[in-house]
């Protein structure tokens, strides 16, 4: 076989592998056509028109660098509360706990106003607070499980309610911004990241969201421990009979994921937040450990789909607030609408197999491929 | 063989299946085109290796799938039917293998939940009346209120054919009755079958057991890879033309290489003398242990394994078996006595801590502990080893490279039909995901193998590789301790044989010293005077 | 004082008990839903819109519609389509808060709250224990008869060997699939009408975020109960008790306890209720698995 031909069949069986491999990926595009196709419908009846509405929050999410921006902006956070799930749900379990370990990382969070650091290090001690106090909260519910058997989902959201209701308390009180009453204490300037768009709302601290999600992937899918999880998630028998500690990977896949949760308050108060404080509503926290799940599994519980999962979330909200000053303004909500219907379609796992006739298309697309390769090592012999 | 009776209505047929052929939804052909036709007052024996396809036709037969082509009739027209209850309704009945009973419900419950109608209250007290006739007439008895899941296995059985009975049904299909029960209740279990024939009613027993199917039934239809090669009359066909049809040409030579009268794979006649002066590899002394349940599983249990011999653990399965090896592998801890690996203790230890005294363990079930089906090859085949040096470097950095190379030599020496080291492992056939587990354990260079039902669910070729390599491996001078339930199979390799019952040995001995009738009683829990070798 | 705290008892229970009866019917079967809190959600807010255009009954009716509507929908993912229950479940609590954020602006003037005019409200006993509804009534009987059922007649058979071992079942001529949607819509519309009792019958208004995670208490009171309806009540009692300890104990001056303690008082006593109760209690086998007949 010539030079060009080795590497034309080699180029093509690796995009044939991609091909395959991003099957799951398929699923998730399909379910987010459905979804937004819903939300054309909803709009519709409610009196809106669809493509306008779509058009301009395609264009205040992915037209320009501020678009892409304000994007990522949102991505950050939803990056990290995704990885809770997705990490505890690869260890087998449904850990609904980020909200609540969000907020508790939020608490860690402001609570380095009190003390003066240098930059940098006030930066690192400001993360570290955060992300012990997310770990800390999600190790409650672990226990639990490990003790008592008590069912995650509702361990994590009692947790969540208590941490709401006590984060309420301490905004009002330990906390308490003595110039507003409603808010706590700011991070400080020696702690927060600087701008990284002028007049977006990203910073820096985006690229925290992205270390953390490839320090992540390398350890589920390039360590021994991470194997161990993975294996205890998909079969705990199994596991058991190599010798795998059980009960040690669910801890741990816990532990880690409320340090993401923790960490993910952080993008917030020490980044895309504009007062950098907490409220005594929570505001700017709410609802993003809930979302973070919605990304999860739209980016099938990998940290390299989360990361485009979130990216598509983000522009999907910076849009939507685009999309309410159009000339069709559908309210904002709309989004997690949309948001919740891709999460119930991504429920059926055999989505290709309703939409049949477009798995046939990728099918032969991969099999004309293969026929490709073949041809092109058999052009040798003759 | 059977007494002939006059057998079946020859003239007019029960049922007939015509040109029957299914295709699941992934494409493999279960069944295809198979004709057949069904008497009264006959025991039709439906024989075929695993996945030949016999309980896929007659799920079709008795109303649990639709073919994907043909169709079943009866003198009354054709048939169709679209739900088991339909099938129930016309007089056919299946008892299944895994059986269909509601663990926390009584037999009475059960009973009551194939009949009258959804918003009645429950008549338990005419349930029972029922059950109780039918107890009387058939000779089958058992407890009526107790719940299922706490009965013996043979027990649950007979409920399941109650229910069944219950219905009123023409024609009973029984798949593979006999693989739970002892020698004793397998007696029992086709004297009422006789009974039934001689009613009138038609029998279907599906099995893959040369002996039984020619002992009980009147015809015989064998089943290979979906088709249909053979429908005989049983006093008519002989062992070897049944194993034949059952097997096929493509084994043939294997097939008459081996000697059916007594095993089906390879005479390890030659069972040089084990040294046993050394000290012995694996040794347990007194080891008792709890089941699931909380009973008493494993009863006082000592024996020792030495290298270079098989020592092999026969017996009906649920008598201990899987918790005694369980214990040896760090599965289960024992409430009593003690077990050593060349003088170290291995209980209580966790399985990683086992391994690395030299223990290969290759599980009873491929699926549930063996393997992590969604996993890659490679990601199986450092299971359990994943922590070793060299698939694990500095910082727990997995060495991805030497475990890939690893998988290909694998893959390589035993013959692992794949398309590479990252396939997903539940993409593989029964055969070579067991051949994955054996070679992943024998990698790990033991001293001590422990197979635990090694040839379950595979085809010929492969168990005969399966029991090939032991017996290498034995060569070789390792120990090996061979759980089983199939007796033959334990028989024709062991060089030491202990009948397991109820968690004790009754006897421990050579294979010679056994004889299929002392075998069947030991196995049935029937004690004896003779003193163990 | 009394009084007033077993009145307040009486009335937190009912969306707490009649959405836990509801899901052990569905749990029974073999379905666990954890978008309980969106349906409750939902179908407060389908309620109250009901409530305002045709009056208070159509406005329960139109809630336990909603509610049976959407375990429809979730049943038909998790049996026919073969789909994973836990993330459709997840699904259903997002969809839930997006349409309702959505709804309410769409129909109220102000974004947080939807108000029933009084005469849309459903009318409520004047007693001493304080203004109580009928509805209250179905919520103490209903778990009774229900009981009855499961225990006594043949459907609750069929129920439990749905979801104990489907395989039984479906020899013994019972179609699973069916019978699991017949019990998510039930029991979808019995958690419908407590979320439209929280609008129409209880507080008169609706607000985005009502369900205040009851649903989830709900799911926690199933796993006390057992499965028992009986223990489902008792649960949503004390749910409803501690609740109003709460409330009652926040009007006393000078109290040393903060308030926001008191509030996570009802959430913290279902944790220690569910981490003692976990040992005794026992599961369908075949709870949260689809069925596959093959």
């Amino acid at each position: 076989m010539t030079e060009s031909q080795e590497t034309t069949s080699r180029l093509l069986r690796g995009v044939h592998r991609t091909l395959t491999g991003l099957h799951p990926a398929f699923e998730s595009v399909l379910a987010a056509i459905v979804g937004l196709l819903m939300g054309a419908l909803v709009m519709w009846l409610w009196g809106y028109d669809p493509i306008v509405a779509y058009k301009s929050m395609l264009l205040g999410a992915f037209a320009n660098k501020w678009g892409l921006a304000d994007s990522g902006a949102i991505a950050a956070p939803l990056v990290l509360t995704a990885l809770t799930f997705s990490i505890c749900l690869r260890a087998g379990m449904f850990n609904i706990g980020a909200e609540g370990q969000l907020i508790m990382g939020g608490l860690a969070t402001v609570s380095v106003g009190f003390f003066a650091l240098p930059p940098g290090l006030h930066h690192i001690v400001a993360l570290t607070f955060a992300m012990i106090a997310g770990g800390l909260w999600s190790i409650g519910p672990a226990l639990l499980k490990l003790t008592r058997g008590v069912h995650e989902v509702i361990s994590t959201i009692m947790f969540n309610w208590i941490a709401h209701f006590l984060s309420i308390f301490l905004i009002g009180t330990l906390l308490i911004n003595s110039l507003s009453a409603d808010q706590t204490i700011a991070v400080p300037a020696s702690a927060i990241f600087s701008k990284l768009v002028r007049g977006t709302d990203l910073t820096y601290a985006i690229f925290v969201a992205i270390a953390f999600a490839l320090i992540v992937y390398f350890v589920l899918w390039h360590t021994a421990i991470g194997y161990e999880v993975r294996a205890a998630g998909l079969n705990p028998s199994a596991a058991r009979y190599g010798g795998i500690r059980t009960k040690r990977t669910m801890f741990l896949a816990f532990l880690l994921g409320g340090l993401s949760a923790g960490l993910g308050a952080t993008m917030i108060l020490m980044g895309s937040s504009s007062t950098h404080a907490m409220y005594r509503l929570h505001g700017q926290l709410r609802n993003i450990g809930f979302d973070g799940m919605a990304v999860a599994m739209v980016g099938r519980n990998h940290p390299i789909g989360i990361l485009f999962s979130a990216m598509f979330f983000g522009g999907l909200s910076a849009g939507g607030r685009l999309m309410q000053l159009s000339s069709s303004p559908v309210p904002v909500q709309m989004v997690r609408l949309v948001m919740g219907v891709i999460v119930f379609t991504m429920a059926v796992p055999e989505l290709a197999k309703i939409f049949p006739s477009i798995k046939e298309q990728t099918v032969t697309l991969g099999q004309g491929l293969k026929r490709l390769v073949t041809s092109s090592r058999g052009r040798r012999s003759t | 063989m059977s007494e002939a009776p006059a057998s079946g209505n020859v003239d007019g047929y029960y049922l007939r299946a015509e040109n029957i052929t299914k295709i699941y939804s992934d494409g493999t052909v279960a069944v295809r085109d198979v004709t057949m036709e069904l008497h009264s007052s006959e025991i039709v024996g439906l024989l075929g290796e695993n996945g030949a396809g016999k309980t896929t036709l007659t799920k079709i037969l008795s109303g649990l799938l639709p073919p994907t082509k043909g169709r079943v009739i009866s003198p009354r027209g054709r048939i169709r039917f679209t739900s088991p209850r339909e099938a129930l309704d016309f007089g056919i009945g299946m008892v299944h293998q895994h059986f269909a009973l509601v663990g926390t419900f009584t037999a009475a419950e059960n009973v009551a939940l194939s009949h009258e109608h959804p918003f009645a209250r429950i008549r338990l007290a005419r349930a029972r009346e029922r059950l109780e006739t039918l107890m009387e007439e058939s000779g089958l008895h058992v407890p009526l209120d107790v719940p299922i899941e706490k009965l013996a296995v043979g027990e649950q059985q007979r409920v399941e054919i109650l229910k069944v009975l219950s219905r009123d049904v023409d024609l009973l299909i029984l798949d593979e009755p006999t693989s739970v029960l002892t020698p004793l209740e397998v007696d029992e279990l086709f004297v009422l079958l006789r009974r039934l024939r001689d009613a009138g009613k038609s029998i279907i027993l599906i099995t893959h057991k040369l002996k039984e199917v020619q002992s009980v039934t009147d015809r015989i239809v064998v089943l290979r890879h979906g088709e249909l090669v053979g429908d005989v009359v049983t006093v008519e066909a002989t062992t070897e033309h049944l194993a034949k049809l059952m097997v096929g040409d493509v084994l043939e030579q294997e097939a008459g290489a081996v000697e059916l009268s007594n095993e089906e794979f390879p005479v390890c006649r030659d069972r040089h003398a084990v040294d046993r002066t050394t000290d012995s590899v694996l040794h347990v002394e007194s080891l008792s242990s709890r089941g699931n349940t909380g009973e008493v599983a494993v009863d006082d249990v000592s024996f020792d394994v030495y290298g270079g011999e098989i020592f092999g653990i026969a017996g009906v399965e649920g008598n201990g078996q899987s918790e005694l090896v369980e214990c040896l592998t760090g599965l289960r801890m024992p409430f009593e006595g003690t077990a050593t690996i060349k003088g170290t203790n291995i209980l209580g230890k966790d399985p990683r801590q086992i391994y690395r005294l030299g223990v290969a363990h290759i599980p009873e079930d491929r699926w549930e502990l063996g393997l992590v089906l969604p996993f890659t090859l490679a990601e199986n085949a450092i299971l359990g080893v994943h922590r070793w040096e060299e698939f694990r470097g500095p910082l727990g950095f997995l060495r991805w490279g030497k475990i890939n190379h690893h998988v290909r030599s694998l893959m390589d020496r035993f013959e692992i039909r794949a398309t590479g080291p990252n396939a997903p492992a539940k993409s593989l056939s029964g055969g070579n995901q067991q051949k994955l587990i054996v070679g992943r354990e024998l990698a790990k260079d033991p001293s001590i193998i422990v197979a635990s039902q090694p040839t379950r669910g595979l085809d010929i070729g492969a168990a005969k590789y399966i029991r090939d390599l032991l017996v290498e491996m034995r060569g070789a001078g390792r120990a090996i301790l061979l759980v089983s339930a199939d007796l033959d199979e334990v028989l024709a390799l062991s060089d030491r044989v202990a009948i397991m019952y109820e968690g004790e040995f009754m006897t421990v001995c050579p294979p010679e010293n056994l004889n299929r009738e002392r075998v069947g009683l030991l196995m049935g829990g029937v004690t004896e005077k003779e003193p163990v070798s | 004082m009394i009084l007033a705290l077993i009145g307040f008892t009486l009335r937190a229970m009912v969306p707490i008990t009649m959405t836990a009866v509801g899901e052990v019917i569905g749990e029974t079967a073999g379905l666990f839903n954890i978008g309980l809190e969106g349906i409750l959600l939902v179908s407060a807010f389908a309620g109250a819109l009901g409530a305002a255009a045709v009056g208070p009954i159509g406005g329960l009716a139109i809630g336990m519609g909603v509610g049976a509507l959407i375990s429809l929908l979730f049943a038909v993912v998790s049996t026919y389509w073969k789909g994973t229950q836990m993330v459709a479940g997840i699904g259903i609590n997002l969809l839930a808060i997006g349409f309702v954020e959505f709804g309410m602006i769409r129909f109220s003037s102000n974004a947080g709250a939807f108000s029933i005019p009084e005469q849309s409200q459903l009318f409520r006993f004047i007693t001493p224990f304080g203004l109580l509804s009928p509805v209250i009534i179905i919520a103490v009987v209903l778990p009774f008869i229900i009981y009855w059922a499961l225990k006594r007649t043949r459907v609750g058979l069929i129920l439990k060997a749905a979801g104990e071992a489907p395989e039984a079942a479906d020899v013994s001529g019972i179609n699973v699939n069916v019978v699991r949607l017949l019990a998510a819509t039930v029991g979808g519309a019995l958690a419908g009408l407590g979320g439209a009792y929280m609008s129409v019958a209880w507080f008169g208004f609706v607000t985005k975020g009502m369900s205040a995670g009851r649903g989830f208490i709900a799911l926690a009171t199933v796993v006390f109960s057992g499965l028992n309806p009986i223990l489902a009540l008792a649960g949503g009692l004390l749910f409803g008790f501690f609740r109003s300890l709460g409330l009652w104990v926040d009007t006393i001056p000078g109290f040393p306890i903060p308030a926001e303690f008191l509030q996570m008082l009802p959430y913290v006593v279902t944790l220690l209720v569910v981490s003692g109760a976990i040992g005794r209690v026992r599961f369908p086998k075949a709870l949260g698995t689809p069925y596959k007949r093959e």
